[in-house]
């Protein structure tokens, strides 16, 4: 295990570095003048050349690349040209929400996911199987911003129950959870569809569980269902639920953008968004770093878990 | 919307999308008179919207690279300019507000003496003359790293700054200016800045005269600028509680949240009444409309474009409406000297009568009313007509040189030696430079055909660009549309002209950039002289530049008329109509209007709640 630990980090610093490359030189291929496009319709030539020469792309591009990787593993991710800010500042800013608003959203669709899902698979072919199914299919098909806005007109705009977004004061996770109740319908709409990918892959996983030899001879030797589906079918039935947790964490740090402008969220999604649109080159760098790094991150967790749940694929050293 | 023509160039970047609002303007829907009345209140606290953008730098004077407008917002309440724009619901100099008691001019418009007010900073030392050399001596050092600066003016065109006595400064030009333009468009963008606590390189170091050499105005500009950048510390360090406005900061976060109190030895006439005023962010329009609708935390609100429909909800929610013009013109540029791709208009666009004739074409007044549901200046020329009326020319009032008209543009081009195709692409039949030819450069069939490059995401822009098309087309001048993001569009294009037009940045044809700002005086420098940095078609004319140096250089009272005029007719570029802002406001805050384009949402000084409304 230990080997095939290191292994694996190689493997992951390899493609964060295959990342970085191929994020710089796709992100300096983009038409047009960076400067034009931060200072705007009236950049003087001299504002323009300033700006190059203060954030060095009046330099090589090979030059620059070697300054930006230099700068980060030093942990400066840059300035974004766009906010004047730090970028490291700017994602750990953003970060700590995001993962907390999506974090709980996927933690909500697990609990309730899961269960729904070994529940059809008992219930399989019957009214109620298909039922749920179709609902779930249903509310999974659905845009995420439709829910959202539709939620808002209902529980917010129509009743008064909830506030529909985040208050602007508030940029701590601790602020977040103290003013919890604006962390509901966000977290609901992350769930929504989420919940119906859980709910659905440990569906099928269970019914073929269901057909296999170690359920039956459980079953033959007088085990009480209850523990058929608690000891045995639910931890055989997670494994693709752990795929889907693995590479679901690049979207708990990369954000999700229409969920963080809908509900005043500004999150890691906004920032690359915004970005984008704007040519802030520090900013798209920053932020694909740690969805790249949260990437291999993600598959390295659910590759080790693979084993955890599983002895038969339990890899040796 | 208290857009500098400097600083507003990146405010009309950032708020294309989102906050170039709803307008009016043939016939407004909504009235800025002052609609609440009651007794005031002393106290209570007022939460504005933010939409999309928040600021980022707490020094007033903003570095080059720095293009975010909405710094303006942040700190002109703390420090205010030295003259103050915008006198009720007129674009004007408001002398009152102002930090001069009086500005003499002399020597044929070439001195200019400023006397101050007997005011005093926050801490209690009476605001000097020294506090002016102050910002001079910085700006001097560090035009170059100044967003505000335009090449050749303030600080460059001094000759020497005097200052007879503590209260009075004389500026010794290097020309003769027009007083209107340097008083609205220079003066109008300076602050007073305390030089008894700033001028200083270190947070800890001692405060000296370090402005007076060039180093030293270096180091403390810089200083300035980094410490100005610390968000964490805006609301806490020492050096920015020291204020000469009607406000003291009291809280920034890092999400743009920030809330103003009052500066309780304000030496103005507009002491606040309101115990706080707040500026909470919104990621989007959508965000903010969600609260407005819900009816909670909002007291002032812009209506994002293409929610006016609901203005009658949010009445019911229990708010007051009020519209007010944007400062700018909005624009179809024309590329008179494309390249590449788009090589062929050039010709065509820098004939007049074919500029003339996509002007005829445009129905503006359709626009208004059904893009822009009213709310929009009609576009009759360079200088919108519900802007400042003492700009307004008899040919902008009686509604432009160009009113929609296709018999018009049909008689034009085909006295131009075309063959009109309504409804298809009209052809050249009559190539050639002699009267009633086509003109220089067009060839015998060639389509009278552009591309027009456009900002996306904007619905309001969309239905407009549809709409000229389809008029357009009709007249026989076949239009392309092409939305791209506004920064794309920033970006890949450029200022192109007879002498540089590279193939990089000059193969658009047409183009729309929403609208460019104006500062309070709203003259052509900068857009249509030869040279100018906003001439982005190159259009030149020696009439025209001459009609606008005697705008800024002049002292004609027909100048500016003279030149408005002109501009109208010669099309440099074609006009359209002109969003204007809708706003909500509480319906027991007072104060709030009548207001002008410079001030409003921004003077909170003027507000206050009261215990009944009318």
């Amino acid at each position: 295990m230990t080997w095939y630990l290191i292994r694996r980090v190689g493997q992951a610093i390899a493609v964060v570095l295959g990342v970085m490359i191929l994020t710089f030189v796709l992100i300096h291929a983009e038409p047009g003048s960076t400067a034009r496009a931060t200072l705007g319709l009236k950049a003087t030539p001299a504002r323009v050349a300033l700006f190059n020469r203060v954030y060095g792309l009046d330099k090589p591009i090979y030059d620059q690349f070697v300054i930006y990787v230099n700068n980060v593993l030093h942990g400066n991710l840059g300035t974004s040209y766009s906010l004047q800010q730090p970028v490291a500042t700017l994602i750990a800013q953003r970060l700590p929400r995001d993962a907390l608003l999506l974090g709980l959203s996927t933690l909500l669709a697990l609990i309730i996911g899961i269960p729904i899902g070994i529940y059809q698979s008992l219930r399989h072919n019957l009214l109620v199987d298909d039922v749920l199914a179709s609902t779930w299919f249903t509310l999974y098909a659905a845009p995420d911003f439709m829910e959202a806005l539709l939620l808002i007109a209902v529980v917010c705009v129509q009743f008064h129950w909830l506030q529909p977004n985040f208050p602007g004061d508030i940029t701590t996770v601790g602020g977040l959870l103290a003013d919890w109740r604006a962390l509901i319908l966000p977290v609901v709409v992350l769930a929504i569809n989420t919940v119906a990918a859980f709910s659905q892959y440990a569906r099928s996983t269970a019914i073929q569980e269901l057909a296999s030899d170690y359920i039956r001879a459980v079953r033959a030797k007088g085990l009480p269902e209850r523990l058929v589906v608690t000891r045995h079918l639910l931890r055989n039935s997670l494994l693709p639920v752990v795929t889907i947790l693995g590479l679901s964490l690049p979207d708990i740090v990369g954000g999700a953008i229409i969920a963080e402008a809908i509900f005043n969220f500004p999150g890691m999604g906004l920032l690359f968004w915004q970005a984008a649109l704007s040519h802030d080159f520090p900013i798209l760098l920053g932020t694909t770093l740690v969805v790249g790094v949260a990437t291999v991150v993600g598959n390295l967790a659910a590759d080790i878990a693979y084993g955890v749940l599983d002895p038969r694929i339990r890899y040796a050293s | 919307m208290r857009t500098r023509q400097r600083l507003a160039v990146a405010v009309a970047a950032l708020t294309l999308s989102a906050a170039l609002a709803a307008c009016g303007g043939g016939g407004s829907k909504i009235s800025n008179a002052n609609t609440v009345h009651g007794t005031p209140i002393h106290g209570g606290t007022v939460t504005i919207a933010e939409v999309g953008v928040s600021p980022n730098l707490i020094f007033p004077l903003l570095p080059s690279t720095n293009s975010n407008g909405y710094n303006v917002n942040l700190t002109e309440g703390l420090w205010p300019y030295l003259v103050y724009i915008g006198d009720g619901a007129k674009s004007a100099v408001n002398p009152q507000e102002s930090l001069y008691s009086s500005l003499t001019w002399s020597h044929n418009d070439s001195v200019v003496t400023i006397v101050l007010k007997q005011w005093k900073w926050s801490d209690g030392v009476p605001i000097t003359a020294r506090d002016f050399t102050f910002v001079y001596n910085l700006l001097k050092a560090n035009y170059n790293n100044w967003l505000g600066y335009i090449p050749g003016l303030f600080p460059v065109d001094v000759k020497q700054v005097l200052t007879p006595n503590s209260h009075t400064v004389v500026l010794d030009l290097t020309r003769s200016y027009n007083p209107t333009f340097y008083t609205d468009d220079v003066l109008s963008t300076i602050p007073l800045l305390p030089q008894h606590v700033w001028d200083r390189t270190s947070q800890t170091g001692p405060v000296g005269n370090y402005d007076e050499t060039t180093a030293g105005a270096v180091a403390v500009y810089n200083f300035l600028q980094k410490v100005g950048t610390d968000m964490a510390t805006f609301a806490t360090n020492p050096l920015w509680q020291v204020v000469d406005g009607p406000w003291k900061l009291s809280a920034f976060n890092s999400s743009g949240y920030y809330a103003w109190v009052p500066n309780k030895n304000y030496s103005g006439p507009d002491k606040p009444l309101l115990s706080q005023v707040e500026w909470t962010p919104f990621t989007d329009d959508t965000a903010e409309m969600d609260t407005l609708r819900s009816g909670t935390s909002l007291d002032l609100a812009q209506v994002p474009a293409n929610d006016l429909k609901q203005i009658p909800e949010l009445e019911a929610e229990g708010y007051n409406v009020f519209e007010v013009p944007t400062p700018g013109v909005a624009e179809i540029l024309p590329n008179l000297w494309p390249t590449g791709s788009g090589q062929a208009a050039g010709p065509l666009l820098r004939q007049l009568y074919v500029r003339q004739a996509l002007e005829y074409l445009i129905d503006r007044q359709l626009l208004v009313s059904k893009v822009f549901d009213g709310y929009a200046d009609p576009g009759n020329g360079p200088v919108p007509v519900d802007y400042g009326q003492q700009w307004d020319s008899a040919v902008e009032k009686s509604g432009g040189p160009y009113p929609y008209s296709p018999s018009k543009a049909d008689a034009l081009l085909k006295s131009n030696g075309w063959k009109v195709v309504p409804n298809g692409i009209s052809t050249c039949i009559r190539p050639g430079t002699a009267a009633g030819d086509c003109g220089a450069g067009i060839t015998a069939g060639q389509p009278l055909q552009f591309q027009l490059l456009y900002g996306s995401g904007t619905a309001s822009f969309d239905q407009q660009n549809a709409a000229i098309q389809s008029s357009e087309d009709a007249g026989g001048i076949h239009i392309t549309l092409k939305a791209e993001p506004f920064d794309t569009l920033v970006a890949t294009t450029g200022t192109c002209n007879q002498q540089s037009h590279p193939s990089s940045a000059c193969s658009w044809q047409l183009q729309q950039f929403g609208y460019i700002p104006y500062s309070s005086d709203p003259s052509g420098a900068g857009n249509f002289n030869t040279d100018a940095i906003g001439n982005y078609g190159g259009y030149s004319s020696p009439v025209m530049d001459n009609l606008i140096d005697a705008t800024e250089y002049g002292s004609s009272p027909t100048a500016f008329f003279d030149y408005e005029t002109y501009a109208a007719e010669q099309l440099p570029w074609l006009w359209l109509p002109l969003q204007a802002g809708v706003f909500v406001y509480k319906k027991d805050l007072a104060g709030i209007t009548p207001t002008d384009p410079f001030q409003a949402t921004l003077n909170p000084e003027s507000w206050y709640y009261v215990k009944t409304s009318s």
